[in-house]
């Protein structure tokens, strides 16, 4: 279907807009970006990673103005990052530096520095809270004061830990690797080609639409990929960031430390049979790792699960083919495509409408010969 | 003191001593802005720990800013909209790179802050760790 330019409407997409500001406001009340910074954590940590950008203020302000709506919020994020200038690359971050909130591992029961809750809702009842209903600023104060002054003194100063796939590969459960240093690509520079590289899809992977990575890496569990995971690892925490400095880069500790970023990360186990020598058969573990933006534990292990899918390309599943996955992840490009479906294609349809009639008409005319 | 140590106590610590710090600076210098507080991205280039291969999960906004002190250019760049600190850290940055002596004193200054700033985050450490589970599992 071709497209054509369609002009006119000027009075009715202003008054439109109004309208859409009307349904924002017509409660008579406003909620501040500050409000929703504090109050919307998951929200705000969805919408900067599937933006692709981190900034908790940016993406409150994005959801108020997309009224909490996600696709829009993430639109809006997309949009102003492509006019703000990219002025450096962080130095290679290493997870290992993360200072964890929360460390969990499904796999084993004993892990190098122990099982860390943090904050989940993973053992929360789930029963609503009406208690939250009335709840003010006043009573959200004096909660925080009585914890926080709950004796919490000690000395660890970083809570960082050793990494699970470091233990079982000194076990060697998993085989020994090397850094690899190759400059990754980068999707928002250069389009995607395929085959893609492994820099290309785990970046599409990070950006992509919560909900969608959710729902193929849920597709490959139930029997449409080739992949049973466990959870090795999944870390909570930040990540702190230092760039170089531009005309003197030297080593670490002459890097400019900049701040930090919260972020997930997953490491899933899969277990493989592998043939060695002699035909012999031995079980061995793959790893699909997963990083996003804030707080996302799901959308982490689902990463995860097609990172490994897609190191395993084959034609049996989709989830296993890198242009299904890849082109049908991102938040942007999916709903952009589908919304653009409302926008007015008149004089195509127009078109369409006239073959339709044109062929029914013939059609007739033949039958109608047929009879005489 | 490096310049990665300075600048995460700088940006972990109290503003009042990157105000204090600076403003002894300005009020004895001439500070010429090369670069106003603007916003830009920094790339994040990771390594992902199952091939131990590097990629971009995704950008940060920061503020960025130079300023040039008796020659010497220093540069002030921390995340998030903060144009008033990153001006701060760029004076405090150019001060260090002309090797002004105002900075022998600061020495003493940063270490007592990086003390402060550690014992906040040994006390939220604290807080995390007491959520450290030891699972038992049940004979069926």
């Amino acid at each position: 279907m071709g497209y054509v330019a369609v002009k006119g409407g000027t009075h009715a997409i202003e008054e439109s807009i109004k309208r859409l500001k009307y349904e924002r406001v017509h409660h008579g009340q406003t909620i501040e970006v500050e409000k929703i910074k504090a109050g919307m954590r998951g929200l705000v940590d969805q919408v900067m990673s599937e933006s692709s950008l981190y900034n908790e203020t940016l993406a409150a302000l994005a959801i108020k103005q997309a009224e909490g709506n996600p696709e829009e919020a993430v639109f809006l994020l997309r949009a102003y990052r492509s006019t703000v200038p990219r002025k450096h690359y962080s130095r290679v971050i290493e997870t290992q530096q993360m200072n964890v909130e929360r460390r969990i591992s499904a796999s084993f029961k004993d892990i190098p520095g122990g099982q860390i809750l943090g904050a989940t809702t993973d053992y929360t009842h789930r029963l609503l809270d009406f208690n939250l209903m009335d709840e003010s600023d006043e009573d959200v104060q004096e909660w925080l004061h009585h914890y926080l002054n709950g004796s919490f003194q000690g000395d660890e100063e970083q809570l960082t830990l050793p990494k699970v796939l470091d233990y079982l590969r000194k076990e060697g459960l998993i085989p020994p690797c090397e850094n690899n240093n190759l400059e990754p690509d980068d999707v928002t520079r250069e389009s995607l080609e395929f085959p893609s590289s492994r820099s290309q899809r785990l970046q599409i992977l990070t950006r992509g639409e919560t909900g969608a990575v959710t729902s193929l890496a849920y597709a490959v569990i139930r029997g449409y990929g080739a992949l049973h995971p466990t959870v090795g690892e999944l870390r909570v925490g930040t990540l702190p960031i230092t760039i170089d400095h531009p005309t003197d880069a030297g080593n670490d500790e002459d890097a400019f430390y900049i701040g930090e970023v919260k972020v997930t990360e997953t490491e899933m186990l899969m277990p493989v049979t592998v043939e060695k020598e002699y035909g012999k058969k031995e079980l061995e573990f793959e790893i699909g790792y997963g990083l996003v933006f804030g707080q996302n534990e799901t959308k982490a292990i689902a990463m995860g699960i097609l990172d490994n899918c897609l190191e395993h390309p084959t034609t049996e599943f989709p989830s296993h083919n890198e242009e299904f996955v890849l082109y049908h992840i991102d938040s942007v490009e999916s709903t952009g495509f589908i919304s653009h479906l409302k926008m007015p294609h008149y004089v195509t349809f127009q078109s369409k409408l006239d073959s339709v009639r044109k062929t029914k008409k013939e059609g007739i005319s033949k039958e109608q010969e047929v009879k005489r | 003191m490096r310049r990665r140590r300075r600048t995460e106590i700088l940006i972990n610590g109290s503003q009042k001593l990157v105000e204090d710090t600076a403003h002894c600076i300005k009020d004895n210098y001439q500070v010429k802005v090369i670069q106003e507080p603007e916003s830009g991205l920094v790339m994040m280039k990771v390594r992902e720990t199952s091939q131990k291969s590097l990629f971009y999960p995704g950008e940060v906004l920061v503020t960025e800013c130079k300023v040039q002190i008796v020659g010497k250019i220093g540069i002030g760049i921390v995340t998030g909209d903060q144009p008033e600190l990153s001006y701060n850290l760029a004076v405090i940055d150019a001060a260090y790179e002309a090797m002004l002596p105002e900075t022998i004193g600061w020495k003493m200054l940063l270490e007592n802050e990086e003390k402060v700033i550690q014992e906040q985050r040994a006390a939220a450490n604290q807080s995390i760790l007491k959520t450290k589970v030891n699972f038992e599992t049940m004979d069926v």
